[in-house]
């Protein structure tokens, strides 16, 4: 304290941590999982991406983090089997916010995902920003952790969100060089997420679904499926969601993105500010169904509403994997 | 490589209006202009409603990011907030990398007074560059000292708003605020007077 000024040096969350602190006697423990992508030298490429995503733990259904409901997520543990966390917003993070990744951690499976380190740039990884990704990686030891297949860097400037990439071999080349680049450092597989395409890249050789299936095959990734992406691209490449699903390879589905869409014209528009909608429901019903799920994450990001109508929808989301005998 | 190219003419036609306009009115020219000719030539066919659409939904993704770093002002500009975001997003992509540097830039853009109309009420200036300061003391690297000076009560506003109380009056008077950290592993320390 510095003459009269009031101090405020210990945030408002100073009485949360002590809080967090004492909750951390109770914390779940945790299998090491990430060294499950280490023996990828001793065995043919292609059975051991099999067996690495054959034998990815079945985690069942969570949701994305957010912050304002920290403390309360703390208290409910039971009712989330895991957390997906933005990777990118604990890069170079303030002290805080590595407290806060440390709690979380000691308590919840975390996934990590991440947009900026741009899988599909053209001019490549960089290569300080991967070896940060790659040590946050190590010290959280995920089951597995996600990019998307689209590029947020290119000349010097970031994009905000995924762009995505012509579907043509460049494209595919692009990718797994990056990909493999990625796997050198990090050891716990990759998925990749279909990305929000409201424009198709001119020069495409081939259909959308089938330039997925290449990426991942040649990376050997699993593919993380965003049902409101999916929902979104598929007027712009004129067919139906249920469609392009039916084109997607569906058995490399590792995790399910699944948000609250509103209806417009007859088709899902993205929208994280929203309850699920009954036709997105229907669409993850689809896919469990049909798809090897490891989890299910429910996506939320604006007009939060109370934690309790959040976790509702992960339980119904909990209740059809088991419906469908994905976990138990 | 060819796509590297197009990546980066696509990146800025997706973050700068003025250049994306320029573009899709005379893209041949603008592409020889910046050396670009090859590159344009795909992403010239391009419908520019299309790509028009995916900037704005990166406007959007900046402007959640900006609002979690200023809250408050977030919160006292309202609707307000979100046009004088646009106005400065629409100008070029955002600088540097790391989260806090976007609303640094967009705090300096109203400081200079860049959004045309000054911004209303005079107090929500102050605390605009309050929280660009707590930003940098917290996040933008290895500064171990920040000190500020606000010409209005920010240290009654700041209570007031913290108690869900609707501001009122116009805070005069003077406030200094300094950050404090002794490493970069501590939360920085805050005084406010």
């Amino acid at each position: 304290m510095i003459g009269n000024g009031i101090f405020l040096g210990d945030r408002a969350g100073g009485a949360e941590h002590s809080g967090l602190e004492l909750l951390t006697k109770r914390a779940r423990k945790r299998p090491a999982f990430a060294r499950a992508g280490t023996a990828l030298n001793s065995m043919g490429r292609k059975t051991e991406i099999t067996n690495l995503l054959a034998n990815l733990p079945r985690l069942g259904a969570g949701l994305a983090y957010r912050e304002p409901f920290r403390a309360e997520l703390l208290q409910r543990q039971p009712e989330v089997d895991f957390l997906e966390i933005d990777g990118d917003r604990y890069i170079d993070a303030p002290p805080a916010r590595k407290n806060e990744l440390a709690v979380l951690s000691e308590h919840f499976t975390l996934i990590p995902h991440f947009c900026r380190l741009s899988l599909g740039s053209a001019e490549g990884v960089d290569p300080v920003y991967l070896e940060k990704v790659a040590r946050l990686i190590k010290q959280l030891s995920p089951p597995w952790w996600s990019e998307h297949i689209g590029f947020t860097r290119a000349g010097g400037i970031t994009l905000a969100q995924p762009a995505p990439l012509p579907f043509n071999r460049e494209g595919i080349d692009v990718m797994k060089r990056n990909i493999v680049t990625a796997r050198r450092a990090i050891a716990a597989p990759l998925i990749l997420e279909n990305v929000f395409a409201p424009l198709v890249w001119p020069g495409g050789t081939m259909d959308p679904a089938e330039f997925i299936g290449e990426v991942l095959g040649h990376g050997g990734c699993g593919l993380l499926l965003d049902l409101a992406n999916l929902s979104a691209n598929a007027p712009v490449l004129g067919c139906d969601p249920q469609a392009l699903l039916d084109r997607l390879p569906l058995e490399r589905v590792v995790q399910v993105h699944f948000s609250g869409c509103r209806e417009s014209k007859g088709r899902l528009v993205e929208s994280r500010s929203q309850p699920v909608a009954e036709s997105m429901w229907e669409l993850l019903d689809a896919v469990v169904t049909r798809a090897p799920v490891r989890c299910l994450c429910l996506e939320r990001d604006d007009n939060l509403p109370a934690l309790g109508h959040l976790l509702q929808e992960v339980e119904r989301a909990r209740a059809l994997g088991h419906q469908h005998k994905r976990w138990n | 490589m060819e796509l590297a190219r197009q990546q980066q003419l696509f990146a800025r036609l997706c973050t700068d209006r003025r250049f994306r306009e320029e573009f899709f009115a005379a893209p041949a020219q603008v592409a020889a202009r910046e050396g670009l000719t090859v590159a344009a030539e795909g992403l010239a066919s391009l419908p520019p409603e299309q790509l028009r659409q995916f900037a704005r939904l990166l406007r959007t993704r900046r402007l959640g990011e900006v609002g979690l770093a200023l809250p408050l002002t977030r919160r006292v500009l309202g609707l307000r907030f979100v046009e004088l975001f646009k106005d400065h997003a629409i100008q070029g992509p955002p600088p540097g990398e790391r989260p806090g540097e976007d609303a640094l830039a967009f705090v300096e853009f109203l400081h200079r007074g860049a959004a045309g109309t000054p911004v209303e009420p005079a107090w929500a200036m102050s605390l605009a560059r309050y929280e660009a300061a707590k930003v940098q003391a917290q996040w933008l690297g290895r500064r171990k000292l920040i000190m500020r000076r606000f010409p209005h009560a920010l240290r009654r506003l700041v209570a007031d708003l913290a108690g869900g109380a609707k501001p009122e009056g116009d805070y005069s008077g003077w406030t200094f605020a300094v950050w404090c950290c002794a490493s970069s592993n501590q939360e920085p320390r805050h005084w406010l007077w």
